[in-house]
């Protein structure tokens, strides 16, 4: 589903973010990418997002090179992913139940639509009773859980974490990693960015480790 | 439709949130929107008294009082030849006088300290008011001017093209004045919406994310700037209307009296939808200034 070929991100001043790196992720794979701080990850996860382009090399998704994309192919194309960050970037204004109904809206899913769907995925969460709720009035553990019913509710075939337990204990990150596990049994590829290699040894999944942005190991 | 609805919904609730930094954009736009008002119901009303005079355009002929019977005759009869002249009527010295004393009830006694008529004899012309004859009255006041017998002709229509001219500079100079108005109100709007969008980035990185369409994300910034217009423009209109209920209540005979305007025209349905329109255009300018500006 993911195919990276002589991947790399150079900022300015030469600095190299990723350097010539390759892999490959199969549809319904849960992969983890790992690394110290400035490893890479977090870059890797902003062109799986678009959000900027490669210096060199490709990335492709379901087959589509995301550097050829045209504007309106990249909406399209975001409307099939579905992102987690570490912290949070929810909306303080809206209550939970507009920040998870917010992404269907502003699709222009009709509104008896956004209320099914943000409501189903609450619930999934398990945050239902949370629904009116401000994000600020909920503890971490409740807000990434928030997260990650917005993440859902447009029914992603890729989700994309970065450093979802970032902010979180070690008992509310396995909880988290959990949703990610019954996400991920439902067929949706799941790729999640952690430096938290205890975390990765309980999940179990395969893990790349980046240095200095190459992989210097597969586990 | 569901578009619409979600960005009148969220443009509504910008609004209410940065209400203080939208009133700003809003005062703007009324005042711009009052200036292009006021300036269009003085030139509509002007128009309209210009259009009455030129009606009513005269000439006088005046005659010298040793004219004879024949110069007279003469002058009467390039009159009656002429096919610019609607109708002309021969005022005696005598009749001039009696006029003089009925309008001017306070200076009659001075005619008389005079001891003889001061006021000459004329012609007082009524012209056809066709624009393009011009330069045929013209020739017809400098043919007469110089007939044996006239003392001088005094030509209303020259006075009243002067007066076309400051009216027409006076439109130029207010075009000028609400063309600049009309940049800082759609200047002013677009630095509160693009306030408003600052206040909502958030917002706008997730809709970004998670693929939401262009016009999803800019156009509650447009209907937030072409609300604040259509808002303005109904405040202008508003004052508008105070100001010329009052100016009517209060001038309205005097007006009528000193220089005969038959009472203060207010816009037409028409002329006030266009406004509101108009300030609505002016807001949407502002909108999509601040809209483009959304990364």
């Amino acid at each position: 589903m993911i195919e990276a070929y002589h991947l790399s991100k150079v900022y300015s001043r030469g600095v190299y973010a990723l350097r010539d790196l390759s892999l490959t992720v199969e549809k319904g794979e849960f992969v983890f990418l790992t690394g110290p701080s400035g490893a890479g990850k977090s870059t890797f996860l902003r062109l799986m997002l678009r959000q900027e382009l490669p210096s060199e090399g490709q990335l492709m998704v379901s087959g589509r090179n995301l550097s050829d994309l045209r504007p309106r192919e990249v909406q399209s194309y975001r409307r099939s992913v579905g992102f987690v960050f570490q912290d949070f970037k929810l909306i303080p204004r809206k209550t939970v139940f507009e920040n998870v109904a917010f992404v269907p809206r502003v699709l222009g899913a009709p509104e008896a639509s956004q209320r099914r769907k943000a409501f189903q995925v609450l619930k999934w969460v398990g945050l239902q009773h949370r629904m009116t709720a401000l994000p600020l009035d909920l503890s971490g553990g409740e807000q990434q859980r928030i997260a990650i019913a917005r993440a859902l509710v447009n029914d992603p075939m890729l989700v994309l974490a970065d450093e979802p337990t970032g902010n979180l204990d070690p008992d509310l990150s396995l909880e988290i990693m959990n949703l990610f596990r019954e996400i991920n049994a439902r067929g949706t590829t799941v790729v999640v960015a952690t430096h938290d290699r205890e975390l990765i040894r309980q999940v179990g999944r395969r893990a790349l480790t980046l240095d200095q942005g190459q992989i210097v190991e597969t586990s | 439709m569901r578009a619409l609805k979600y960005f009148f919904a969220e443009a509504g609730a910008s609004l209410w949130h940065g209400r203080r930094a939208a009133a700003l954009a809003i005062l703007t736009v009324t005042v711009g929107l009052f200036l292009l008002g006021f300036f269009l119901l003085v030139n509509a009303n002007v128009d309209r008294l210009v259009a009455q005079w030129a009606q009513a355009a005269e000439m006088s002929v005046y005659l010298t009082d040793d004219a004879s019977a024949e110069q007279r005759a003469a002058v009467e009869a390039t009159l009656a030849a002429s096919p610019l002249v609607r109708s002309f009527e021969y005022v005696s010295k005598v009749d001039a006088l009696a006029r003089f004393q009925h309008d001017f009830k306070d200076l009659a006694g001075l005619t008389n300290e005079l001891g003889e008529n001061p006021l000459p004899a004329a012609f007082e012309v009524r012209l056809r008011s066709s624009a393009g004859d011009q330069a045929g009255i013209d020739a017809l006041a400098a043919s007469l001017s110089k007939a044996p017998g006239v003392a001088d002709v005094r030509y209303d229509r020259q006075w009243l093209n002067r007066l076309l001219l400051a009216v027409a500079l006076l439109r130029g100079v207010s075009l000028v004045i609400i063309t600049i108005v009309g940049i800082a109100a759609a200047l002013t709007v677009a630095n509160v919406v693009r306030l408003a969008a600052y206040a909502r980035l958030d917002e706008i990185e997730i809709m970004h994310l998670v693929g939401s369409p262009a016009a999803f994300i800019r156009g509650p910034f447009v209907v937030e700037g072409v609300l604040q217009g259509g808002i303005g423009a109904l405040g202008a209109l508003l004052l508008l209307w105070a100001g010329y209920a009052v100016a009517t209540a209060r001038y309205g005979t005097m007006l009528a009296d000193a220089i005969g305007l038959d009472g203060l025209a207010f816009f037409s349905p028409m002329m006030m939808l266009l406004l509101v329109v108009g300030g609505m255009a002016v807001g949407c300018v502002g909108g999509l200034v601040a809209a483009r500006g959304v990364r």
